[in-house]
């Protein structure tokens, strides 16, 4: 599934543009530690977490795209960051574990 | 020399806390990875150090291992990453960033000692299994992980960049 497909079918909210590509798979953390040795490259990460080393993680690991739940947004600082990276950032009103439903169904795994 | 163009995988991935302390005395500063399940806190003597507990954050720690060659690259030195955002015109790291051009990020790998009056660092072999871990992974040509060891910043306890750490996580205001 392509990631336009993802926010139409989901109901994402885009904070930036994004490159719409195929997700290669979802990988949900709120630590950035976890990040680098569990995310992996072309997928959609599912976090709680606003930090600026979010994308600093996410950006070594080349995520394509990062999923804010409960409705958070970062920092216009991390914005910038990530538009910088070419990773896009959406939020969803949902929590992490409806937001995880919606995927699994959605099949995305 | 290994002819193996190595696939790299990470091992011994470890949980814990890097424990940041510095010495009453001198000031100097240093840090470690426990893997308690607590940070250790006491204030200790080695030597002539006094150190005193400054902070901590969850951490992971890990080694790599080539899929092809059974290669295993100890990266215990590693205290952590930081992508560097550096650009004081006298830094090698700055100037790294600047000669990669867009596209390239450069993540500084940050060893025990920001010293390094002991003369050790990240290992090259582990910044070059770093660099090459982190590049197979991506799919972007236009895309380039630079992994540079601490040693290489103008000053590493100065140095503009996003450290990959999970400061504050287990804090409740």
């Amino acid at each position: 599934m392509k990631i336009s497909e993802l926010v139409e079918k989901a109901g994402l909210r885009s904070l930036t543009d994004y490159k719409d590509q195929e997700i290669a798979g979802v990988y949900i953390s709120d630590m950035v530690s976890d990040i680098i040795t569990g995310a992996k490259a072309d997928g959609i990460l599912v976090t709680l977490q606003t930090h600026k080393s979010l994308i600093a993680a996410a950006n070594l690991v080349d995520v394509a795209a990062v999923v804010f739940v409960r409705g958070k947004k970062p920092a216009d600082d991390v914005v910038q960051l990530a538009k910088k990276a070419g990773i896009g950032l959406f939020t969803i009103d949902t929590d992490t574990w409806s937001f995880a439903k919606k995927l699994n169904e959605l099949g995305i795994k | 020399m290994s002819t193996c163009s190595h696939r790299w995988s990470m091992v011994n991935i470890q949980n814990g806390y890097l424990v940041v302390e510095g010495c009453r005395q001198c000031k100097a500063r240093a840090s470690f990875f426990s893997a308690e399940a607590s940070p250790p806190v006491d204030d200790y003597q080695d030597g002539e150090h006094y150190w005193t507990y400054l902070g901590s954050s969850q951490a992971v720690k890990f080694d790599l291992a080539c899929d092809e060659c059974g290669q295993v690259v100890d990266l215990k030195t590693m205290m952590g990453l930081m992508l560097s955002t550096c650009n004081e015109p006298d830094c090698e790291v700055a100037r790294i960033a600047a000669e990669g051009g867009r596209g390239t990020w450069v993540y500084v790998a940050f060893c025990a000692d920001s010293t390094h009056a002991s003369g050790r660092c990240v290992s090259d072999e582990g910044i070059t299994a770093l660099g090459e871990y982190f590049n197979a992974n991506i799919n972007d040509p236009n895309k380039k992980i630079v992994v540079v060891p601490c040693r290489k910043c103008k000053n590493i306890d100065t140095c503009d960049g996003i450290v990959i750490a999970d400061t504050g996580l287990v804090d409740i205001y």
